[in-house]
């Protein structure tokens, strides 16, 4: 295994001490200051007990992974249940996403950023990742380019991610390279309805027909999507007031619309 | 869920859509996004009070969190207007208002709706719903005590009731050229009027063609309401069903402009002199709504010797600013326009007075 740096080294000879304990000192030791030392103590003392073994192993390997003590603090803040994880697991998942293309510098980023996809089973991601390149037919570039930007849909209910796709596809028109480049899955299926339904009621937005053919020129799934709602709303040049009463007033229509749908099923 | 169309190709609302797209851009030009939005989203109602009903529905309205938008004018004419305030305060006072019409609507902004009213000890139901703007038509009309009224195309009877709310008319005359729509017209009366305010004395409903009046009754009403057919813009852009931009009815849609004007020409022939006129839709179509009117001005003046003048309409529009958005510098007559935070509307309406 690599590691690249001196904390990593020191850190593989303290653990091959086996059942050495979490102390402020093996942490100053690893390289955390005092505070930071303190902080981790703190929230590691939640999981104390059986799964709190796995804390140590945690630590060793993120340290191998190359995360230094500032960004494992970030990690353990959004994700204390990382220390219940099982080294081999652990290892299995840092790997698994090695080969499904995160390089060095770009898996650290996805940890940190978003700590929680080395809690999934290496299957389930993997499922996803099928899902993505198989159903969606995403590139497996595409594939880890959503990954990266967009970790969180590896906990998405499946069948969410799959509406959400066809709604992107087939009613907005829009092929997969511009949804990679929207970060469409950051967005929750709602915000994209909503964003997309204001447009197209304004009579800015288009469904293509058959031969990808609109009468007006749609804007890009980009500067629809991939920003905050001031710059959306100049994009559909309305007032906040307006999208505002429009959120609220389309979210009774789809209630009801899946109360009807319900009522017909249940016939 | 299937995403393939299996809708057929062209459905009227479709049709209608196009259709505004194409004159409503060039007319509205930047507002036009805005108000189509509006148009194609849930609209907003007003509950007419029936001062018929013996339910104590007041408190009841009030404290579901809307209010009267008519009497509720108050607060809202501030006469340190800086802008025309004053004059405007000024002329408020001489437009007296049809009274006793109450209209509680919910505020802007917010969704809620109506229950559906329901009837009182008596049978009387406590309000009719219907669009909040659709009562600026009668309360422009100004009818005072002892008047005669003509309601020329009055079915369903929203607008009729409405009038009677004023408890002021002498007469009211009641026309439909629809059977089956006068027939919902009796309907809807019988449900918010007892029958002493409904007998031959006071009310005759009748299913003529409008267009006739001229010949049948001239120079007779004091007050004529005519609230032609039309686009019916909301309902053309969100039912299939009974939609006048399906290919079989192209014919009867063109000629709707002609049949306005018809019934507009009837409507003044039927007013006396010193009488007034109010000429409404529910469209944004300049072409069914200013360019009737001109027409029928030019026509009055050329072929009947008849005068008109048109009534200026602004002192009501300002009264009721913060309820509806009303177009800016039109030429002739005022309009509501759809807004999502006040989805009133369309409601175009136009007010003539004979002068000879
Ligand atoms: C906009 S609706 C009237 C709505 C009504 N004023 C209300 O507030 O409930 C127009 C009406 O005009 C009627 N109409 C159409 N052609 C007519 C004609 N030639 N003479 C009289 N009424 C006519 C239609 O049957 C329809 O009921």
């Amino acid at each position: 295994q690599p590691a690249h740096n001196n904390q990593g080294l020191d850190l593989l000879s303290i653990q091959s001490e086996s059942d050495l304990d979490l102390s402020l000192h093996s942490l100053e030791q690893m390289g955390f200051t005092e505070t930071q030392a303190e902080h981790v103590c703190a929230v590691f003392s939640q999981f104390r007990g059986s799964t709190g073994k796995h804390a140590l192993s945690t630590i060793t390997a993120l340290f191998v992974l190359g995360l230094n003590a500032a960004s494992m603090l970030k990690v353990f803040e959004k994700c204390p249940e990382l220390y219940t994880v099982r080294e081999a697991q652990l290892q299995q998942r840092i790997n698994n996403l090695r080969k499904l293309g995160f390089v060095e510098g770009s898996l650290q980023r996805v940890v940190v950023h978003y700590p929680q996809i080395l809690t999934v089973p290496a299957k389930k991601i993997r499922n996803r990742v099928a899902f993505l390149h198989e159903k969606c037919l995403f590139t497996m570039q595409q594939v880890t380019g959503i990954l990266r930007d967009s970790p969180a849909i590896v906990m998405e209910n499946i069948d969410h991610l799959e509406y959400k796709f066809q709604y992107v596809y087939f009613r907005m028109g829009v092929k997969q390279a511009e949804m990679v480049k929207s970060k469409l899955f950051r967005l929750t299926l709602d915000e994209v309805r909503n964003r997309h339904c204001f447009l197209e009621r304004r009579g800015l937005y288009e469904t293509p027909d058959k031969n990808g053919q609109t009468m007006i020129i749609n804007p890009k799934l980009d500067s629809v999507l991939n920003c905050d709602e001031d710059t959306f709303l100049k994009v559909a040049k309305a007032s906040a007031e307006e999208y505002d009463v429009f959120k609220r007033l389309v979210e009774r229509e789809w209630q009801q619309q899946e109360q009807q749908l319900g009522s017909f099923g249940a016939d | 869920e299937k995403w393939a169309a299996t809708r057929p190709k062209h459905p009227p609302t479709n049709l209608a859509l196009q259709h505004f797209d194409a004159t409503y851009s060039a007319q509205l030009g930047q507002m036009w996004p805005s108000v189509r939005c509006a148009l194609l989203s849930e609209r907003k109602y007003g509950a007419l009070f029936n001062n018929f009903s013996q339910d104590a529905l007041l408190e009841d309205l009030e404290a579901q969190g809307c209010r009267d938008f008519i009497s509720n004018i108050e607060t809202e004419v501030q006469p340190s207007d800086p802008a025309d305030g004053d004059a405007v305060y000024q002329q408020l006072s001489a437009l007296q208002l049809s009274p006793n019409i109450r209209c509680f609507v919910f505020p802007r902004g917010d969704i809620s709706r109506f229950k559906p009213a329901r009837p009182d000890q008596g049978g009387f139901l406590g309000y009719y719903l219907m669009d909040a703007a659709s009562v600026l038509p009668c309360l422009a009309l100004n009818v005072q005590e002892g008047h005669s009224v003509l309601d020329l195309c009055a079915a369903p009877g929203g607008k009729t009731l409405a009038l009677l709310q004023t408890y002021s008319i002498g007469f009211l005359c009641v026309n439909d050229s629809s059977v089956s729509r006068t027939s919902r017209l009796r309907k809807v009366l019988r449900s918010y009027v007892p029958k002493q305010h409904l007998t031959n004395e006071k009310i005759r409903i009748s299913t003529l063609d409008g267009t006739k009046w001229g010949e049948i009754e001239r120079n007779t009403f004091d007050r004529v309401l005519v609230d032609v057919p039309c686009t019916t813009d909301r309902h053309s852009v969100l039912e299939d069903d009974n939609n006048i931009f399906s290919k079989i009815r192209t014919g009867e849609r063109r000629r709707l402009p002609q049949l306005q004007l018809q019934l507009l020409q009837a409507a003044i022939e039927a007013a006396c002199p010193g009488g007034e006129i109010v000429y409404s839709t529910c469209t944004l179509s300049q072409n069914q709504n200013a360019g009737v009117v001109e027409q029928a001005i030019a026509w009055a003046r050329e072929n009947h010797g008849i005068q008109l003048e048109v009534v200026d309409l602004r002192p009501l529009t300002h009264m009721f600013r913060n309820t509806f958005h009303f177009a800016r510098d039109l030429h002739l007559g005022e309009m509501v326009v759809p807004h999502l935070a006040a989805n009133f509307g369309p409601i175009f309406l136009c007010k003539l007075r004979r002068l000879t």
